[in-house]
């Protein structure tokens, strides 16, 4: 036995007590399903997490100061924190619980700050009373606060329960907890199990609107309603009641291994470090290259990888494993022996082999270097077209954090959806990413009759879109398509040596309160018509529009990338160019 | 067609009497084929009764036709009101002398000729989405938008010819060498054509093929004819593009008594049972792919269409449960077809030469994108060959470098 695991079943033995029950809980609650192999009642009783009189066989004293959920936020210091505390103390600033990221966005987006402003999220808006919320932050009330881990989890159906602190991610086996209803309540009442290998449908309770990313993992695009085909009378493809997909190429690491999202997402990357992060890409550990170009320690310098490696029970526990290069965290199931690297999936342990990025040209090209992984191999990206924000002041409708009913009632309309070619811009680490409108805002406002207070505001994000090929974009798809340049859909074409452009969309005419075309992110001139939430962010500019171009006018004829044109691609421009090549003589004739 | 007009226009009335738009025999054939029927020859006037013991498709396609379908003929009541045929085009005129008021306005040809067919496209316009979130923008005085010919319309870049106050029957009229029916070819108009690749590579393709901008396809028509009351999967797709049913949702869907599906025949214009709902898999305005028309002409194809049909009777049983095939045939056509979105700049090379849907160039919906051709066919091995063949190569890397 590991010196480490040795440590952890010591741990675990503080809680022994000599007797066989810990506690009198069990007297009453004969029906206590195991929480997981760890958290035994014979180790742990139910006191230690729940609290109350645990000595007491009197219900009322037994019960007193008792919590049903210990993981819910608010408690979970006092008890889950025994053991875990340094884990909460990051969970309490993560972003996933205060969903300041959103909210800050959407008030930038309303023009109700100048710049992006951290507030504590929903926190800030707990106790601040309705009539002096902003419309951003009503619209984040009414509409976006559903999702954040410590939401009142008794609100939802079974089905689509989401909150409750810890257990929004840690609970699984849900369905195990529902059994008759006839039966002693006692009896009734199991405990719900609780894992470290977190199944990729407990992320997409809520990561399954905005960008939409863990739809688009699995293959599901979000789609225009029409819910077909229909089978047996009915429409099929829900996400929802209201919400349809359809099939679309799912991830290659969805297709090819069934990874689920915690298999690349590490638990500082989802848990947060302890730093109050302004936005979700700002929280994220993981890249590509932590895996496809992996950097690998000893297993030992990482007491956390050891412990959950044993967690796991699935893998083998091996010298070194791969850390990630953002926050030096363990990806304790990359793993090497001798010069094996080997992938473990989380949930089962089934091994498979890890293709390591190839130093081929297309990869170590100067001129590609400014690309994110994704801006090559994601196949497609959803998107969204305008949303028409309706808001009637004298409406009523639910606040997720207040939990009732409140003045301000929110409609939603669209323009409509693409998921093809997407566009690429200079993302928020200021490489070249994919991107799609997030969120081109109009907005109409009521009060008893239609108000001149609707404003609009467009603007479009990047992100990796999780719906990654291993086959990368064609070059052309690139260099001469004007969806991937931001121009929008339209007929681009090389005129006398200059970029010409005709768009198709026309959004006067459309009714849209904007002179550009709505999918057009820059004009063919680098003139950025729609902004972006980060500094860092922005459409290309003139001189990158006419560069990209400019390529493909090689790229025509020289499409292979061991072209050895490639080799030296500004080299092999001058010398085009002082007609010193084959080809110049040919097209620079005059 | 007997009517006021007969006595100066006899033999017009009976030209018209052959005419596709009294017949609609095109629209009628090819949907009776596609839906199984062989060698369907039948036109608007001998359409069969709707069958009642139902099979197959094509048991259901005259039911189909007459209920969901036909909706635009020259007697329809939504497009004309009167008994007089001829007024579904022409307006009323009283002497020789004011003729000219009788000519057809645009308005009156594009209340049939709209939607994902050729017609609105000429305005620019695209239909939306039918989910009940696409009735945008509100307008700014707080209303949903117009629904010009009871559509919702993206604008998207109108034809060249509308652009400078040109209307359908400048182009489609009766002349010397044609009558209005007929096809019109751009050159009988613009005869000057000076650009090299006219008359040499290019010379069999269509003018339409590179000189239009974009194009209505809609993927995947799903039909359903329920004779059972089960209206509430319906709430947000009460808009179909079909007035009556969008009218008859609402009702039901508000009615707290059962009401029975019921929906007009467009013919007889007799109430019979079942409701004919339909939905798309998506539309798109990109999407081009390239096919030879019957008589070896390259021109755009465009999806009319690839059906899914289901029937589900009045005892809930499935007779059609999601029939996408038959005898091993998918049941869909692609035709080809001459968009209204006329342009003065052509298409740039790269749209037909470096073509996803044809070149399967990283495509993503490979089987929903193509399909079967009626009244043309594919393009064949050598034809996509010649897409990025060397000497294609040389001639579009000259045009970049001139």
């Amino acid at each position: 036995m590991n010196f480490k695991t040795l440590n952890i079943l010591l741990l675990l033995s503080i809680f022994s007590f000599a007797s066989n029950n810990p506690d009198n809980c069990i007297t009453c609650h004969q029906n206590t399903a195991p929480i997981d192999n760890y958290h035994t009642y014979k180790e742990f009783g139910c006191a230690s997490c729940h609290g109350g009189d645990k000595n007491s066989l009197d219900k009322n004293a037994a019960h007193k100061n008792m919590v049903l959920n210990p993981a819910r936020l608010e408690h979970a210091q006092m008890f889950c924190g025994k053991c875990h505390s340094e884990i909460i103390s990051r969970v309490d600033k993560s972003i996933m619980n205060n969903m300041h990221g959103v909210l800050d966005v959407l008030k930038y987006q309303f023009k109700e700050t100048k710049t992006i402003k951290k507030t504590s999220g929903i926190n800030y808006l707990k106790y601040k009373p309705t009539n002096e919320q902003t419309l951003a932050e009503d619209h984040f009330s009414k509409l976006c606060a559903a999702c954040h881990i410590n939401q009142k989890e008794e609100i939802f159906k079974v089905s689509t329960k989401r909150g409750g602190g810890c257990v929004d991610c840690h609970r699984v086996n849900e369905q195990n907890t529902q059994t008759s209803k006839d039966m002693d309540i006692l009896k009734r009442f199991k405990h719900p199990q609780m894992s470290t290998k977190i199944p990729s449908q407990n992320c997409l309770k809520c990561h399954n609107r905005s960008n939409r990313i863990g739809l688009s993992y699995e293959g599901k695009f979000e789609s225009e309603g029409y819910g077909t085909p229909y089978k047996k009378g009915k429409l099929t493809h829900h996400l929802d009641q209201s919400r349809y997909y359809y099939d679309l190429p799912a991830d290659i690491h969805h297709t090819s291994a069934k990874m689920s999202c915690i298999d690349c997402h590490t638990e500082k990357g989802v848990m947060g470090d302890g730093k109050h992060h302004a936005h979700m890409e700002d929280s994220v550990d993981i890249s590509c290259k932590d895996c496809h170009s992996p950097t690998f320690k000893k297993t030992e310098q990482y007491t956390l990888a050891t412990m959950l490696i044993v967690l796991n029970e699935n893998m083998p526990h091996p010298k070194e494993i791969a850390v990630s290069k953002k926050m030096n965290s363990p990806i304790y199931n990359l793993q090497k022996k001798d010069d094996n690297i080997t992938f473990y999936r989380k949930s089962d342990g089934k091994e498979f082999d890890i293709s390591k990025m190839s130093d081929a040209p297309y990869h170590t090209s100067k001129n590609h270097e400014r690309l994110d992984c994704t801006a090559c191999h994601s196949s497609w990206i959803p998107s969204c077209y305008g949303c028409h924000e309706v808001y009637f002041k004298n409406g009523k409708q639910y606040d997720w954090i207040k939990h009732k009913k409140t003045k301000g009632k929110w409609r939603e309309l669209r323009s409509y959806l693409r998921y093809e070619s997407p566009a690429l811009a200079i993302g928020y680490n200021k490489k070249i990413m994919p991107t799609a409108p997030g969120c081109q805002v109009i907005t109409t406002i009521y009060d008893k009759n239609i108000t001149n207070e609707g404003f609009h505001s467009f603007a479009y994000a990047a992100w990796d879109p999780h719906t990654t090929q291993k086959q990368s974009r064609s070059c052309v798809d690139c260099h001469f398509n004007p969806q991937t340049l931001g121009l929008g859909a339209g007929n681009l074409n090389i005129k006398d040596n200059n970029i010409t452009f005709e768009p198709y969309y026309n959004s006067i005419e459309s009714g849209l309160p904007i002179n550009y075309p709505i999918d057009s992110l820059v004009s063919k001139d680098g003139v950025q018509f729609q902004s972006f939430s980060r500094d860092e962010a922005r459409g290309f500019n003139k001189k990158e529009v006419s560069k990209i171009v400019e390529a493909y006018k090689c790229i025509i004829c020289h499409n292979k990338w061991d072209d050895k044109i490639y080799k030296d691609f500004n080299l092999s421009k001058k010398l085009f160019y002082s007609k010193k090549t084959s080809c110049s003589k040919d097209l620079l004739s005059k | 067609m007997q009517n006021e007009c007969t006595t100066c226009h006899k033999s017009k009335i009976k030209q018209c009497q052959k005419s596709n738009h009294y017949t609609l025999h095109n629209a009628i054939n090819i949907t009776r084929q596609t839906w199984g029927i062989k060698d369907s020859n039948v036109t608007l006037q001998n359409l069969p009764m709707p069958k009642n013991d139902i099979h197959k498709p094509a048991d259901l396609v005259d039911d189909f036709l007459r209920r969901k379908c036909l909706k635009c003929h020259l007697t329809s009541n939504t497009i004309n009101k009167t008994q007089n045929s001829c007024l579904a085009c022409h307006n009323k005129h009283f002497s020789k002398e004011d003729s000219k008021k009788a000519k057809p306005s645009m308005n009156k040809c594009l209340k049939c000729h709209n939607n994902e067919y050729i017609g609105t496209d000429y305005k620019g316009l695209f239909p939306h989405d039918y989910d009940k979130a696409y009735r945008s923008p509100i307008t700014k005085e707080g209303y949903y938008p117009p629904r010009p010919y009871g559509i919702d319309f993206h604008h998207l870049n109108s034809d060249i010819h509308f652009q400078k106050g040109m209307t359908c029957t400048d182009c489609h009229n009766n002349s010397k060498n044609k009558k209005w029916e007929d096809k019109v070819s751009c050159k009988s108009c613009h005869t000057n054509l000076t650009k090299k690749n006219h008359k040499s590579y290019h010379k069999n393709i269509d003018c339409s093929t590179c000189h239009t901008s974009w194009s209505v396809s809609s993927y995947e028509l799903n039909l359903l004819r329920d004779d059972t009351p089960n209206y509430s999967q319906w709430k947000r797709l009460k808009v179909q593009d079909d007035l009556y049913l969008e009218n008859y949702l609402k009702k039901v869907l508000k009615s707290k008594k059962i009401i029975e599906p019921m929906m007009l025949d467009n013919i007889t214009n007799n109430l019979s049972k079942g409701l004919w709902y339909s939905g798309w898999l998506f539309k798109r305005w990109e999407n081009i792919f390239l096919i030879n028309d019957e008589n070896g002409k390259i021109k755009i194809a465009k999806p009319m269409y690839q059906y899914r049909i289901s029937y589900k009777n009045k005892d809930s049983k499935m007779i059609l449960d999601d029939v996408t095939h038959i005898e091993n045939k998918k049941i869909e056509v692609f035709l080809p077809k001459t968009p209204h979105t006329i342009t003065k700049n052509s298409k740039s090379c790269e749209m037909c030469h470096e073509n996803k849907i044809m070149l399967d160039n990283n495509l993503i919906n490979k089987d929903i994108l193509k399909g079967q051709i009626q009244k043309g066919y594919p393009f064949s091995k050598e034809q996509l060959k010649k897409l990025n063949s060397p000497f294609y190569k040389k001639e579009r890397a000259k045009i970049l470098f001139e």
